[in-house]
């Protein structure tokens, strides 16, 4: 049969170009499919079936053209050469796709299990991710908190009432509060730069001792009163409290006390308990003057009866009448000190009286040597509702004993000061003479106390004092003074001005 | 251990020049086994087309449309194996057809038995490249699917 020749060579010349073109084509394609994302197995797969499919076109096309060509140029036994070496280059070729082909299930596998990988890694990413996310938000919550608990420690530290103080294995300071700066003295700089240690501020050794006993047998001390020394020499009463601390890591050992001054406590204590006494000793004494007053008394009349007859016993009824007026006024003056003695209260000038006190007292010879310097309150007038003569008999007393103090000293002077302090009046006497003992300090108000020679003092001075006013509703305190000397400080409720005007 | 080496070989080369002999050792090769390669070759292929057609059936990629363009350019693989096969089974194997090309621009195609249907569908086979075009190309098509598959699902990701 005859058939047209040129579309075999035409479709296979153009076939076997377009063959090569779209090879070319699927491996640029295939490259840029890899390149989207290169973990997958099934692109690299299909990158190379491309380039199989593109070593098998290349190959078979060279084959094709170069035999239409040599055919067309009458050479065909130049092809019957080459034929056998194209057609198998040909076979080559298309095993070598064929080959690649059958490795999809292989790269289907790889793929799978790159998959599940994957998704494993960004769970793991993701919990990881939300761990993270957990532990920032755990941090910032904790650092808050540490915060907040930095915060109130530090506000307990500053602001505590009571001295909290930090020392080191050595008890050497290394952290003190406002409160301890207030209550020692000295400066913290001070403390730090100069190495002070908790020892130095304890007034007594043996305290000190015992603190330290305690502290070494049981790491810590509870409720120890001693003595503090504070920068102006003066003792101040504290209980000390404290332990060891180990550190957060335990390598670090501390000692963290707390302070608290009761000094006002223990003299408010040692007031009361003074008042209290005197109290008592007030009832007695009422007691025992009133039974000895009714005998004193039938005893003086019947003297004096006696005394108005000549009698040869004149001389000894008129020594009986001398000592029982005598003991009449230790009767007077105990029934004074116990407030049971009658009396006139009205409203009294505070400066009035004390100006006819010191009147008084210039003239008297024992106060000519002595320097009287009087402060009074300059702003108003000041009122109490009492005894003039009584108040005066008080302020008189206090001001002959602090002449007593001062003794024979040149330079001596006693200061009578008045001051305001809300709806009271303070009125001081103050003397540079040789101050209280601190034995004698609880006891001078007692009745018949005296530090004078036998005869020259009842001891009934303060005694009666301090029965009076707290007849008036005050107060009387007695200490002594930073520099030498004795203060007296009278305290009394002051009447209001306008009743007084009424 | 030189010494002897240096003797092992003397006697080998004494043996070989020596003593020569028919060496039946290589196989003879006949003409045939090129064109029996070549078909064997081209049913490889076409199985490995069969192989990856159900592959692609039978992991599910079917569904993007990518897959199944290139699960159809298999198929044409596999149909152009075919053509090939048969082409070079009666042109090579059988010799039951031959083309002598004229001077006119035609060719004579001799068949046995002078069957002009055998002719016709030799000619037509003949134009194999009217199989592997489209398949190439639908493999084309397939790879550019998965690329805009790919970065349409890149682009929805970010």
């Amino acid at each position: 049969m005859i058939a047209p020749y040129l579309p075999m060579v035409v479709i296979d010349v153009l076939g076997s170009f377009t063959m090569v073109v779209l090879s070319l084509l699927c491996c640029y394609k295939a490259g840029i499919l890899r390149e989207t994302d290169r973990d997958n197995a099934l692109f690299l797969y299909l990158v190379w079936i491309s380039t199989g499919f593109m070593i098998f076109a290349v190959s078979r096309a060279f084959g094709h053209i170069l035999m239409q060509f040599l055919i067309l140029t009458s050479h065909t036994d130049t092809w019957q050469m080459i034929a056998a070496f194209s057609g198998s280059v040909n076979t080559v070729s298309f095993m070598l796709v064929s080959l690649i082909t059958l490795f999809f299930n292989q790269s289907w596998k790889m793929n799978e299990k790159i998959l599940r990988s994957r998704k494993k890694l960004e769970a793991a990413h993701a919990q990881l991710l939300s761990l993270n996310q957990n532990l920032e938000q755990k941090v910032v919550e904790r650092t808050e908190m540490l915060t907040s608990s930095e915060h109130k420690a530090r506000r307990i530290f500053e602001y505590s009432l009571d001295t909290i103080l930090v020392t080191d294995a050595h008890f050497k300071i290394q952290e003190i509060n406002n409160a301890g700066i207030v209550l020692t003295g000295y400066k913290k700089k001070q403390m730090l730069e100069q190495n002070m240690g908790l020892m130095d501020f304890i007034a007594h050794a043996p305290d000190w001792n015992c603190l330290l006993q305690q502290l070494n047998t049981n790491e810590y001390v509870l409720n120890e009163e001693c003595d503090i020394l504070n920068a102006d020499n003066i003792n101040i009463r504290v209980l000390i409290s404290g332990g060891v601390d180990y550190g957060a890591f335990g390598c670090a050992k501390t000692f963290h006390f707390i302070i608290k001054d009761i000094n006002e406590k223990k003299q408010m204590e040692q007031q009361i308990a003074q008042a209290d006494k005197l109290a008592a000793l007030g009832e007695l004494s009422a007691g025992v003057a009133h039974e000895i007053n009714n005998p004193l008394g039938i005893i003086l009349g019947y003297t004096q009866l006696m005394l108005k007859q000549a009698s040869e016993f004149e001389e000894d009824l008129k020594t009986i009448e001398k000592h029982v007026k005598n003991c009449k006024e230790v009767v007077s003056n105990l029934l004074s000190f116990s407030r049971k003695g009658s009396r006139k209260m009205e409203n009294v000038d505070i400066h009035n009286m004390l100006n006819g006190v010191i009147n008084f007292l210039r003239n008297h010879s024992d106060f000519r040597k002595v320097q009287i310097q009087l402060n009074l309150w300059e702003n108003e007038c000041l009122w109490v509702k009492g005894n003039a003569q009584e108040l005066a008999q008080v302020v008189l007393n206090l001001m002959i004993n602090a002449c007593h103090a001062i003794q024979d000293n040149p330079a001596g002077f006693i200061e009578l000061a008045t001051q305001k302090e809300n709806a009271h009046i303070l009125i001081h006497v103050r003397d540079n003479g040789t101050g209280i003992s601190k034995q004698h300090l609880p006891r001078i108000f007692d009745p018949f106390f005296t530090t004078k020679p036998v005869g020259q003092g009842t001891g009934l001075g303060l005694s009666v004092g301090y029965g009076i006013i707290r007849n008036h509703q005050g107060d009387i305190l007695a200490a002594n003074r930073n520099s030498p000397g004795a203060q007296f400080t009278i305290r009394l409720p002051l009447v209001n001005t306008n009743s007084n005007e009424e | 251990m030189k010494h002897f080496n240096c003797k092992v070989l003397t006697a080998l080369a004494y043996l070989i020049l020596a003593l020569p002999g028919n060496l039946y050792a290589l196989q003879f090769h006949s003409n045939s086994e090129g064109i029996i390669t070549h078909q064997i070759g081209h049913l490889f292929f076409l199985f490995s087309m069969v192989v990856l057609m159900f592959i692609i059936s039978g992991k599910g990629l079917a569904i993007h449309k990518g897959w199944r363009l290139i699960q159809v350019s298999a198929f044409f693989f596999i149909l152009w194996n075919a053509c090939a096969i048969t082409v070079h089974f009666l042109d090579n194997q059988i010799y039951a057809v031959s083309v002598e090309r004229l001077a006119n621009g035609y060719a004579r195609i001799r068949t046995q038995n002078n069957s002009s249907l055998l002719g016709w569908v030799y000619y037509g086979l003949k134009l194999d490249h009217l199989l592997c075009v489209p398949a190439m190309f639908l493999m084309y098509k397939g790879l550019c699917c998965l690329v805009d598959e790919q970065k349409a699902e890149k682009g929805q990701t970010l």
